[in-house]
């Protein structure tokens, strides 16, 4: 009951803040380019697309999500949020408020979720609106004539957001730890590109950074697991630093 | 009497770099009363009231507030206690009420008194502004109004004037006054200028370096404030010194001195002069010094 009081006011906090509007924009982005990519050059990609329209537009949607993207807007996700208390000097009133120390730091971590499925489910949205009025505009393409497959993105949604748990509790845990959003972001963008570089590397599904990335692989290769190894690493991770996380801020001396 | 809404025993505090913070405060609020806490910039005020709220830590000491340990009771204590620490802290995205809504939410109050506080502080038509396109005088009272949304029985307010135009300072101290009165709500309220303490407040605490140099009701420290000016003469003469200055002043002999109530650099310059007129070789002639004294001249000299 506390819980939900605490998630509300954390919901409120968040609108018409930077956070939000970088979740609109983000899920916007990428079906924009890919309706241009469409609507300029339909010789080209509605041959492509030909055999399974739906399943080839949303594979490389979220791959060209995945692997950069998604994760950098993970990283400036979980930053953004902590940054409206920083930014304006209200951590002491929140925790100066009756509110527990564990309902604080969970509901502002399920906001910051909620804002990353949030930008999921706007994303998927853009995506078939993307291809359903390029369709509308040029008949050459066969989407409106061919089924959705709701099970499949359903799997690809859930997949993509188990490999970003691990690298959230982490930018969580740092972006509580400074004030200046500088440092969180700036960590992050490098442990990013680092995982990116040593993609061969046979120990890669132990780097949380790396885990977007692989889950996209994954999906090309249509294992049968719903859950591959990295991404039970993911989830391992996020429990481990999401502890870690909610202790350190639990012994601070010094709060807001 | 009733027994004290905020009480700490020998809280001491340190940061990191070693030096003493706090150094055994034992701070005692009367209920009902208007609390001023002051002393200079830097002398420990927000220190305590931060741990007062549990933003610090504590280290050493106890805290009890309501007659209740803080940190055993906690949440049950915040409920009850309305704060405003340091500069304004509003989420500056949002509108006046957008803000007060959060608050409204956590403290669970009616919504009718969102409206309530905002004609208390008087902001009642910002409409869609946001906070950030606010002066600074209305962050302060917007703030205020956070602080008062569940009608806490205990309200701590830090320097609530800072950065107020005068207007803005009467204000705020009217408002603290009719709230203690009204809803009887005990204040705590820390300030630098003596001058706007002695104005509101019912009870006065010092703090200096860390430590309460007083700590009483408004009529002591006035008593304590005369006491504690005075000028020292020591003459070749004591017995005819202490004649000619009894005409102008109320004396005490002291050890072999005259002690007489300090006003001003040119009286110690006039008395010199008149006792030298006389015939009497001055030996000594200086005011006291004392901790507190020195403060007053610190916190008065800040009164500008």
């Amino acid at each position: 009951m506390s819980f939900a009081i605490s998630l509300r006011a954390e919901i409120l906090k968040t609108k018409r803040s930077a956070a939000f509007w970088l979740s609109v924009l983000g899920a916007l982005f990428i079906p924009v380019i890919f309706f241009l990519m469409y609507f300029f050059k339909p010789e080209e990609f509605s041959v492509q697309l030909k055999s399974k329209p739906w399943e080839g537009h949303f594979e490389h949607g979220w791959q060209a999500l995945s692997l950069f993207l998604l994760p950098m807007f993970v990283i400036l996700t979980c930053s953004l949020i902590p940054q409206i208390e920083f930014k304006n000097n209200t951590w002491k009133q929140v925790f100066a408020s009756p509110q527990s120390l564990g309902n604080i730091f969970f509901s502002k971590f399920l906001a910051i979720h909620l804002m990353i499925l949030f930008c999921f489910i706007l994303f998927n949205i853009f995506m078939l609106l993307s291809a359903v009025s390029v369709n509308f505009l040029n008949s050459k393409y066969s989407f409106l004539s061919t089924p959705v497959d709701w099970l499949a993105l359903l799997r690809l949604s859930f997949k993509t957001y188990v490999s970003i748990l691990g690298i959230s509790a982490i930018q969580y845990w740092i972006s509580l730890r400074f004030k200046n959003f500088i440092a969180p972001i700036g960590i992050g963008l490098a442990l990013l590109i680092t995982s990116l570089i040593i993609m061969q590397w046979e120990h890669i599904s132990k780097v949380p950074y790396a885990h977007p990335a692989l889950t996209f692989f994954d999906i090309r290769k249509k294992s049968s697991h719903l859950l591959t190894n990295h991404e039970w690493n993911s989830i391992g991770y996020f429990i481990f630093f999401t502890i870690v996380a909610f202790f350190d801020m639990k012994y601070r001396k010094e709060r807001g | 009497m009733s027994s004290p809404v905020i009480q700490t025993k020998n809280l001491d505090f340190f940061f990191n770099s070693g030096s003493k913070t706090l150094d055994d405060v034992n701070l005692v609020v009367p209920a009902g009363s208007i609390y001023g806490f002051l002393g200079p910039n830097g002398a420990g005020k927000t220190t305590t009231l931060r741990l007062l709220l549990g933003l610090l830590k504590k280290q050493h000491g106890s805290i009890e507030i309501f007659g209740k340990n803080f940190e055993n009771n906690r949440i049950e204590i915040l409920k009850r206690v309305g704060s405003l620490i340091e500069q304004p802290s509003l989420y500056l995205h949002l509108t006046a009420i957008e803000n007060l809504e959060i608050y409204r939410i956590i403290y669970g109050c009616n919504k009718s008194r969102i409206n309530e506080v905002l004609s208390i502080v008087g902001l009642e038509n910002t409409g869609k502004k946001k906070a950030k396109q606010f002066s600074l005088g209305m962050k302060q009272r917007l703030s205020i109004a956070i602080a008062l949304l569940h009608q806490p029985k205990l309200l701590i307010l830090d320097e609530p004037t800072n950065g107020l135009d005068p207007n803005g300072i009467i204000e705020t101290r009217e408002l603290i006054k009719k709230l203690n009165k009204e809803h009887n709500t005990t204040v705590l309220v820390s300030s630098h200028i003596l001058n706007e303490v002695e104005r509101m407040a019912t009870h006065v605490g010092i703090i200096h370096k860390g430590k309460m140099l007083f700590q009483g009701s408004l009529g002591e420290l006035q008593q304590m404030k005369t006491k504690q000016t005075a000028l020292e003469i020591e003459t070749s003469d004591n017995t005819k010194s202490a004649q000619l200055l009894k005409e102008q002043f109320s004396i005490q002999q002291l050890n072999g001195k005259i002690i007489i109530p300090f006003q001003s650099k040119e009286q110690s310059a006039a008395v010199n002069k008149m006792l030298l007129q006389h015939n009497i070789d001055v030996y000594t002639l200086h005011p006291q010094q004392s901790d507190l004294e020195q403060l007053f001249i610190d916190i008065t000299s800040n009164d500008k």
